[in-house]
């Protein structure tokens, strides 16, 4: 059987005077029909190997060694100085492979009309009229399933949801049918059950076509249910690869091991650190929060009277799909976004609903863990600064103070100077949980707090706010759409659903029982690493 | 994805080496400069005394007037030296009270949206409608025409690039969770802005401050020419240039010499600023196949 990507011995280096090897003699190959799964926490080198495949290398990098082959035709051999050119990758991209890539977001123009962008994708290497074009992507959206594709086809990106959006990206990246599709990430910035559409969308479209697919992930849930080989990458070399199930039944390497060991927990926390005697962390009484939508003139209802309780000590998770009204909910609490109607306690106390219109005292009692760990920290200041910056606003600063809050995250003095940039996801993480403590609050919204992170660092960080809750006696207001990290950090679970709570209980009750349809939908969803949840599908080999 | 990108780019520590654009702007620019530093300390300084015996002397012909004099007798390169820092001097002010006024409105109007944000857009708009150089003609008309009127009419109406580019960093800036993030510890707007906006805007003011440079000098200089702006016998490039022309058929250096000074000035200023802003900016991906 012919490889339709073939990669052997890779050697990818940073460029200039100190190079760095960030992927060190990597041998992968993919054949017809194939699924290969490519497994790695951030760094391991698993997106800089497929980019190079595609020569597709960020500034700053450059193939050091090694050879490269899509289809049997050689793109690169260093030893035998076979480099290919733009023209001759050019032809190759989008026609013999593919790629879709991680945020829909920003991977779509967001000026032109999502139809139009289809368009030019189809005409790239298909000489046909403009019409003609039009006429094959409404085609491929509708093959891609979206609906009344020749309306939405003159709507722009704006208008389309995450999940529709990679809908749209999968549309142009099997436009030309190409022997190869690459998705890096596809589903990262995904809800579960989106997640879930998208994947069977790939799988569908896969039996249709006949391509292969290489599928870069830092889930191994999504690799176990989606792939047929595995390779697992770590610091920028492949330490095990083998068929999926096989490595993930009986892992040889020690590092496959820990990543499956560092996969959210399939229990529920044993130890509450729920305080008796000591005031909630948290009343909010049937929260609503109302946006104004220009041109509408009804306000859009986000949080549809929510009331919700948090002990000291307690950790609530409030968990439902994107734009179900868990991150108005939270903001409501901050007061950033003030709730419209409702009151909110903290720390026993009543606030006020408006943020500017807080005393900085109220202010204090309930801070924020960002989700992104990236526009959480002002890029110029040093950590030692970021963490000092509460403290000097309320003008409580001292230098032991600093060291002491980056002590309990655990980060030390080495850190203290250096800039975010020059930290990982989860240092940043931990940053943003000393700056969060400093003001000494009785509620922690954490929005998402490890979705950005690498599985292991995952488990770090969760660990890290398990012991600071017990020792500061914090509430949690723990939002996420991740129900395998909830189960093990939370003491109950509220499932929203279009701004209304449908279902509350504790975390055992919801795992083991769930009432609401809306929650057994979420819990089916979440990617298993113990088997595929829709069958082996064996594709035919064309 | 993207974050991983910039990790790999970031810390290759690499060895500034100027691009051969900078140097050449740098050597250009860094001449003027010398020229106007220099000469004012020499003791043959002198560029208002008129010595008629003297008179259209060229370059290189007497030691004392090392590039020659002017129809007035009076020393040239005293006279472009001075006009020099004249014009360099008025430009610098001008970009100045540019930068500064449009990245206040930029930030005042990205930061707080809404009708302030429409209001200054709709004072942009209007601004950038106004033909400045016919504007400037039609004040002096009314005012004496001086340097510090071109000054006042330039500083208050090149601002609009500074505060379109302004207003969207702002705007986006906003929107980042470590500007919120003081906001529920206490701080206020002030302290948003002065700690966390301003120093994250100043990089991008400061690349559009330094393309500018090289604009700000031919628009003044063309005031000048026309004798709008420093009145004589104060010399600048501008007036020195009108001058010369009407000695263009005998005596081409009087409008030659201070041309090649501001060609000088303008040419390295934009080379610089160029280097500058592809320092600051850098490309994501690289192009020109697998190599």
């Amino acid at each position: 059987m012919s490889a339709v990507l073939r990669i052997e011995d890779l050697r990818i280096e940073t460029t200039g005077d100190a190079a760095r090897a960030l992927v060190d003699g990597v041998s992968l190959h993919v054949d017809r029909g194939e699924a290969l799964g490519v497994v790695g926490e951030s760094g391991s080198g698993k997106s800089l190997t497929v980019l190079a495949a595609l020569g597709l290398l960020p500034v700053g990098t450059r193939i050091a060694g090694g050879r490269i082959a899509i289809d049997e035709h050689v793109l690169v051999d260093v030893e035998a100085g076979v480099w290919a050119g733009e023209r001759e990758l050019r032809a190759l991209r989008g026609r013999t492979a593919a790629m879709v890539f991680q945020d829909p977001m920003s991977s779509l123009d967001p000026l032109r009309a999502v139809g139009s962008q289809v368009a030019a994708a189809v005409r790239v290497h298909a000489p046909m009229s403009r019409r003609a074009a039009r006429e094959r992507a409404v085609e491929l959206l509708t093959s891609v399933g979206v609906r009344d594709a020749a309306e939405r086809a003159g709507t722009r990106p704006h208008q389309w949801s995450g999940g529709m959006r990679q809908r749209a990206m999968i549309a142009m990246a099997i436009a030309h049918d190409p022997l190869l599709l690459i998705a890096d990430e596809p589903t990262t910035a995904l809800d579960v059950t989106v997640q879930a559409q998208v994947m069977d969308l790939l799988a569908e479209v896969r039996e249709r076509t006949g391509s292969a697919l290489v599928l870069i992930t830092h889930d191994l849930g999504l690799v176990a249910e989606n792939s047929d080989r595995l390779a697992v990458m770590h610091h920028g070399r492949v330490v095990e690869t083998g068929a999926t199930r096989a490595v993930l039944d009986a892992p040889a390497e020690d590092y496959t091991k820990r990543l499956m060991a560092a996969m959210p927990a399939e229990s529920e926390r044993t130890a509450p650190a729920v305080r008796a005697g000591e005031p909630d962390a948290l009343v909010a009484d049937r929260i609503v929060v109302e946006y104004r939508v220009p041109g509408r003139k009804a306000p859009v209802r986000a949080v549809d009277g929510v009331s919700l309780r948090i002990a000291a000590g307690e950790t609530v998770a409030v968990v439902g799909e994107s734009g179900c009204g868990k991150s108005s909910l939270a903001k409501a609490v901050l007061g950033v976004q003030p709730a419209t109607e409702g009151a909110v306690v903290l720390g026993g106390e009543p606030v006020r609903k408006e943020l500017a219109a807080r005393t900085a005292a109220e202010r204090e009692r309930a801070q924020i863990v960002f989700q992104d760990p990236y526009s959480a920290l002002d890029p110029r200041l040093t950590v030692h600064e970021l963490v000092a910056e509460p403290l000097r606003i309320r003008r409580a600063y001292s230098r032991a103070a600093v060291t002491k809050l980056l002590e309990d995250v655990g980060l030390d003095d080495g850190h203290a100077k250096r800039l975010p940039g020059q930290l990982s996801g989860g240092q940043r993480q931990r940053v943003g949980i000393a700056r969060a403590l400093a003001l000494r609050p009785k509620l922690l919204v954490l929005d998402e707090p490890v979705s950005a992170l690498d599985v292991s660092i995952q488990a770090q960080v969760l660990e890290l706010l398990d012991g600071l809750q017990r020792e500061h006696g914090l509430g949690y207001l723990f939002i996420s759409h991740d129900l395998g990290v909830v189960r093990s950090i939370a003491d109950r679970v509220v499932v929203m659903q279009q701004g209304r709570v449908v279902e509350e209980a504790p975390t055992a009750q919801i795992f083991r029982d769930p009432q609401h349809p809306f929650t057994r939908q979420l819990l089916d969803a979440v990617p298993r690493l113990d088997g595929p949840r829709r069958g082996s599908r064996p594709l035919p080999v064309s | 994805m993207t974050a991983q990108l910039a990790a790999v780019a970031a810390p290759t520590p690499r060895r500034w080496r100027p691009r051969p654009g900078a140097v050449v702007g740098a050597v250009m620019l860094g001449a003027v400069l010398l020229l106007t530093a220099v000469v004012p300390l020499l003791p043959a300084f002198d560029p208002m005394g008129q010595d008629l015996r003297a008179a259209l002397l060229p370059p290189f012909a007497d030691p004392a007037h090392p590039l020659g004099t002017d129809a007035l007798g009076r020393d040239l390169l005293s006279r472009i030296a001075l006009a020099s820092a004249v014009t360099l001097g008025m430009t610098l002010l001008i970009v100045i009270m540019n930068a500064v006024i449009g990245s206040t409105i930029g930030i005042l109007a990205g930061y707080f949206g809404g009708r302030l944000e429409a209001l200054i857009t709709l004072l942009s708009n209007v601004t950038l409608a106004m033909p400045v150089v016919l504007l400037l003609i039609a004040i002096c008309a009314v005012l004496r025409p001086s340097a510090g009127l071109t000054i006042l009419v330039l500083g208050c109406t090149w601002w609009v690039g500074y505060a379109r580019v302004t207003r969207n960093v702002a705007a986006s800036l906003r929107r980042q969770d470590f500007v919120v993030s003081p906001l529920t510890q206490g701080g206020d707007t002030f302290w948003v802005l002065t700690r966390h906006i301003v120093p994250n805007i100043w990089p991008h003011t400061l690349i559009i401050a330094a393309t500018d440079i090289a604009t700000i000098v031919l628009i003044t200089s063309s005031l000048e020419y026309l004798g709008l702006g420093v009145q004589p016998p104060v010399p600048s490039w501008g007036s020195m240039i009108f001058d010369g022309q009407r000695h263009l058929g005998g005596d081409p250096w009087l409008a030659l010499l201070p041309g090649i000074v501001m060609l000088l000035a303008v040419g390295g200023a934009q080379f610089l600023s160029q280097q500058f802003t592809a320092e600051t900016r850098g490309g994501l991906l690289r192009k020109g196949g697998m190599r």
